[in-house]
């Protein structure tokens, strides 16, 4: 056990120091970037280089780099104030900035965003397992038969389809065409407004998103079967004279599991960062929105905020996957 | 130039007549009131929420509508009649003194704000001074700035900073003596450095409404600004929507332009909706009680439309192709070509059919312009006998006579005839850089090179544009232009585009010989008191500018506009160029 604890803490610690690594670079990126973010703040008509000094100072680009980003470490351990007087801004830790631009700190746009990518998140991977699995084994299991070459062609649909587009037919043939349909026309309800609500308003995204990644789970899945099939061990299952469903439920499906459950985690991971055209179709205000619109406005302190946060995710979904491996399989622990 | 405004005049008049029959007749509650009225649009967030910070018509028009409240304000009425000014939060459209540099406003017994406290002139000294934290409230108009009479510091600016300075030079004192309260807090005193004979109409504006100071804090105020009209924000979060509910501290008796037309029990804006969605909602009237903020899409303008841009039988009532309030141009930098054949050459051989039909054809993109006051300014525009009126101009380009005009440069300004038509130099023109600016640029150029003048591009990335061309040192001999009144009167057109002290000074035309005259009559023209002779004066001025070719002119350009079946109210604002947003309503 105590090799677990070492092994647990020391993946820890590389993540934490990977995560500055990671704001480190993001912070020195946009310092590098030809945009004077004091000039960003100003309005579109700022002509008045007095108004673009009294921004540096106020947002504390008048430091130099170094002094900058210690500010912005702080500031997420500890708040941060902004301006003077009436129009003082405080953003709690952890503080990411002000965006000028919406009026509002980082931090909180984040933490309005995040819930609705989770929801997209979560409800598209289980969907997409258990479709995307589920026909895998189904086309493995048929192999040239009728069902495989379905789900052939369900898979290229699926890989082929741009989310966007799916989206888009999704709404106008669903939605808009139908009188009597449930569902929105985009658009988000909080589930804690009315729950009934969320639900319809999360099902087509739920459909659209989960529709590309189980096309690309299927073909996954059924290679990983048929490969393993061919493995030693499940000839030897076979020679007991196990039965197909004990063989593939407790040998193949096991085996199978380790990349499967490697794949979806990076890939949530991935999503969790914002699933930038489903949220635009469906009109999510979800984290890649709100990217997607910091980067069209140059809104400096939400592309940081974002970028990091995005980074951060993955970096300690791998950390997390590591650990899992660490229970699954005790090789790696040493 | 009539065809736009008689074909919505038809479209909508049965609607409006049953509004304002159904709504002011019976005296209390509004016949088609309640129900939700939701916006649509692709923007993910209001520009500005924030009264000193709403600087666009369309805004003005919504916000003005349901939550902010003026000292004056434009009637909501169609067509000429709604760019009279009526009083607001005052008793009467102002009193002026001092020979137009002082007006006075009193307030009406019973507004308040949504929390219920009343509005004193306190409070709208508090939200002008606003204007003047330049650094903080960006994106305003600063009439404010340019108006009141306070010292202005070395470099230019106002000695005034604003309400958030913790400066101790910051010059409080002027700005309490450019705006007095009177003892009871009802009367506000506005004092001028210049006589400013429509400040009434100056103060339409939102940025002269009310802010308590104790709710103000600074760029935040943006997301939750006090109401003072029929109805209060609910909820307002960017990339989602904002949600309005009735005021119920608004009391319609001291509120007579808004009184028996707050209609909805709930106004709702939808905000980031994917733009082909938006307009499949409205155009499929999934939502019949929905509204499109945005323009329609191009790709779907010909299932509305027919060629001619009259509405389709099956979208009558809930469609409007009307001019918007801009007008196109290329403004030239008459320092540079400083030659009147040469700019008169570029103006007939232009070709204007193929650029017209490039963006979009007449009927959606607008008519030839014959000056920068368009029609829809009613009092101020007349007929300046360019374009379409000028019987040598011909909409493919009149080659003959531009080369005419040519001949005569050639012998009157040698120096530019010849910098124009020379190849390794010729004459240089800013355009924003888009595909379709690309495109036009090819058309210029060969109409151009038939006059044997050549035309060169500097294509400017489009965020930074206007940054560039109003820069004197970069900007070339002609730049691509755009300009739309401030409020119905072309004072906010013509001292602004042509004259040195204006808001887009892209014209550089104070070294010209016919300026002087020019500049003297805009000057007088400014603090002329009566209305009408001060409108035919501004179009007598426009035809000048003309005349002198101080820009060659382009379009009166057009915008379509789409909404639900069951939204009844809806006419074209035209003070604002904007819907009718206070007078939607849903039809039962």
């Amino acid at each position: 056990m105590n090799g677990l604890v070492a092994y647990i803490s020391r993946r820890i610690g590389i993540t934490l120091l990977i995560l500055l690594a990671v704001s480190f670079t993001v912070y020195l990126i946009f310092a590098l970037l030809p945009y004077d973010p004091a000039s960003l703040t100003c309005g579109k008509n700022c002509n008045d280089p007095g108004i673009i000094e009294a921004n540096r100072k106020r947002l504390g680009y008048d430091k130099p780099f170094f002094e900058q980003y210690w500010v912005f470490l702080v500031g997420l351990f500890a708040g941060r104030t902004f301006g003077e007087g009436a129009a003082t801004i405080y953003c709690a830790a952890p503080s990411f900035g002000y965006s000028f631009q919406q009026h509002a700190c980082v931090t909180d746009l984040i933490f309005d965003a995040i819930p609705v990518t989770i929801a997209l998140a979560v409800g598209s991977l289980i969907l997409w397992l258990v479709v995307g699995v589920g026909l895998g084994i189904i086309a493995a299991k048929y192999r040239g038969k009728i069902w495989d070459t379905l789900s052939t062609a369900f898979v290229l649909i699926g890989t082929s389809l741009p989310t966007f587009l799916t989206g888009l037919i999704l709404i106008v043939f669903l939605v808009i065409k139908v009188d009597w349909s449930p569902f929105p026309a985009g658009g988000y309800t909080a589930p804690d407004e009315d729950i009934g609500g969320w639900f319809l308003s999360m099902v087509l995204p739920w459909v659209t998103l989960a529709f590309a990644y189980s096309a690309i789970y299927t073909r996954f899945v059924r290679s990983q079967i048929l490969e393993i099939s061919t493995e030693d061990f499940i000839r030897t299952a076979r020679a007991k004279g196990l039965s197909d469903g004990v063989i593939l439920g407790k040998h193949t499906l096991r085996a199978a599991m380790a990349p499967i459950v490697t794949m979806a985690g990076l890939d949530f991971a991935g999503l969790l960062g914002g699933a930038i055209l489903t949220e635009a179709v469906f009109n999510l205000p979800g984290m890649g929105r709100l990217s997607l619109n910091a980067v069209v406005d140059i809104d400096l302190p939400v592309i940081v905020g974002t970028t990091i946060l995005a980074a951060a995710i993955v970096v300690i979904m791998n950390m997390i996957l590591d650990i899992v491996y660490a229970f699954i399989d005790p090789r790696v622990r040493v | 130039m009539l065809k736009g405004k008689k074909s919505l005049k038809v479209a909508l008049a049965t609607v409006t007549a049953t509004v304002l029959a159904g709504g002011l007749l019976t005296g209390c509650a509004p016949a088609n009131a309640g129900g939700t009225i939701t916006y649509l649009t692709n923007a993910e967030s209001w520009t500005h929420a924030d009264p000193q910070r709403n600087y666009t018509g369309m805004h003005i028009a919504w916000f003005g509508s349901y939550l902010q409240r003026t000292l004056t304000a434009y009637d909501r009425a169609e067509g000429a009649a709604g760019s009279a000014v009526v009083p607001d939060l005052a008793t009467d459209t102002g009193r002026s003194s001092n020979g137009n540099k002082t007006w006075e406003f009193t307030l009406r017994d019973g507004v308040t704000f949504e929390d219920g406290s009343p509005i004193t002139c306190e409070d709208i000294k508090y939200g002008v001074s606003r204007t003047f934290a330049t650094d903080i409230i960006t994106d305003g108009p600063t009439y404010a700035i340019g108006m009141l009479d306070i010292p202005s510091a070395e470099d230019g600016s106002s000695t005034y900073k604003g309400p958030y300075s913790t400066d101790a030079a910051n010059d409080t004192a002027s700005f309490d003596k450019a705006i007095t309260c009177s003892e009871d807090s009802k009367t506000i005193t506005f004092n001028l450095k210049r006589a400013v004979g429509d400040f009434n109409y100056t103060v339409t504006y939102l940025s002269f409404s009310p802010v308590p100071k104790a709710k103000d804090d600074g760029d935040q105020y943006d997301m939750h600004p006090v109401s003072t009209g029929p109805y209060k924000i609910k909820s307002y979060k960017v990339n989602d929507s904002m949600v309005l509910v009735r005021n119920d501290k608004w009391n319609g008796s001291s509120d007579p332009l808004r009184a028996n037309r707050a209609f909805p029990d709930k106004v709702v804006v939808k905000f980031g909706q994917a733009e082909e969605v938006r307009d499949q909602i409205i155009l499929a009237d999934k939502d019949k009680t929905a509204v499109s903020l945005d323009a329609i899409l191009p790709t779907n303008l010909s299932a509305v439309f027919d060629d001619e841009g009259n509405v389709l039988e099956k979208y009558k009532g809930r469609a409007l192709n009307v001019y918007d309030p801009y007008v196109r141009y290329a403004a030239v930098n008459v320092k540079k070509l400083n030659c009147l054949p040469v700019r008169q050459a570029i103006y007939y051989a232009k070709n204007f059919d193929s650029l017209i039909t490039l963006a979009g054809g007449q009927a959606f993109n607008g008519d030839a312009a014959d000056g920068v006051i368009k029609p829809l300014m009613g009092l101020d525009y007349a007929k300046t006998g360019y374009a379409t009126d000028d019987k040598d101009w011909k909409p493919e380009g009149n080659i003959e006579k531009a080369k005419a005009l040519m001949e005569q440069a050639k012998t009157e300004c040698p120096a530019l005839y010849a910098r124009a038509t020379d190849p390794k130099q010729g004459i240089f023109y800013d355009i924003p850089d888009t595909e379709t600016n690309k495109k036009a640029s090819a058309i210029w150029i060969e109409s151009m090179e038939a006059i044997g003048v050549t035309m060169k591009f500097n294509y400017i990335e489009p965020g930074k544009y206007y940054s560039v061309v109003l820069d004197a040192t970069k900007q070339g001999d002609l730049s691509s232009g755009g300009w739309a009144p401030d409020w119905a009167n072309a004072s906010t057109v013509i001292p602004e585009l042509f004259t040195a002290e204006g808001g887009f000074p892209m014209s550089q035309n104070w070294e010209d010989p016919a300026y002087a005259e020019f500049k003297k009559r805009s000057d007088a023209n400014l603090t002329e008191p009566d209305r009408k002779k001060q409108g035919a004066e501004w179009a007598a001025l426009n035809k000048y500018a003309m005349d002198q070719m101080w820009v060659i002119p382009g379009v009166f350009s057009k915008t379509q506009e789409m909404w639900g079946s069951k939204i009844g109210g809806a006419y074209f604002w035209e003070p604002q160029g904007a819907l009718s947003f206070g007078d939607l309503n849903i039809i039962k």
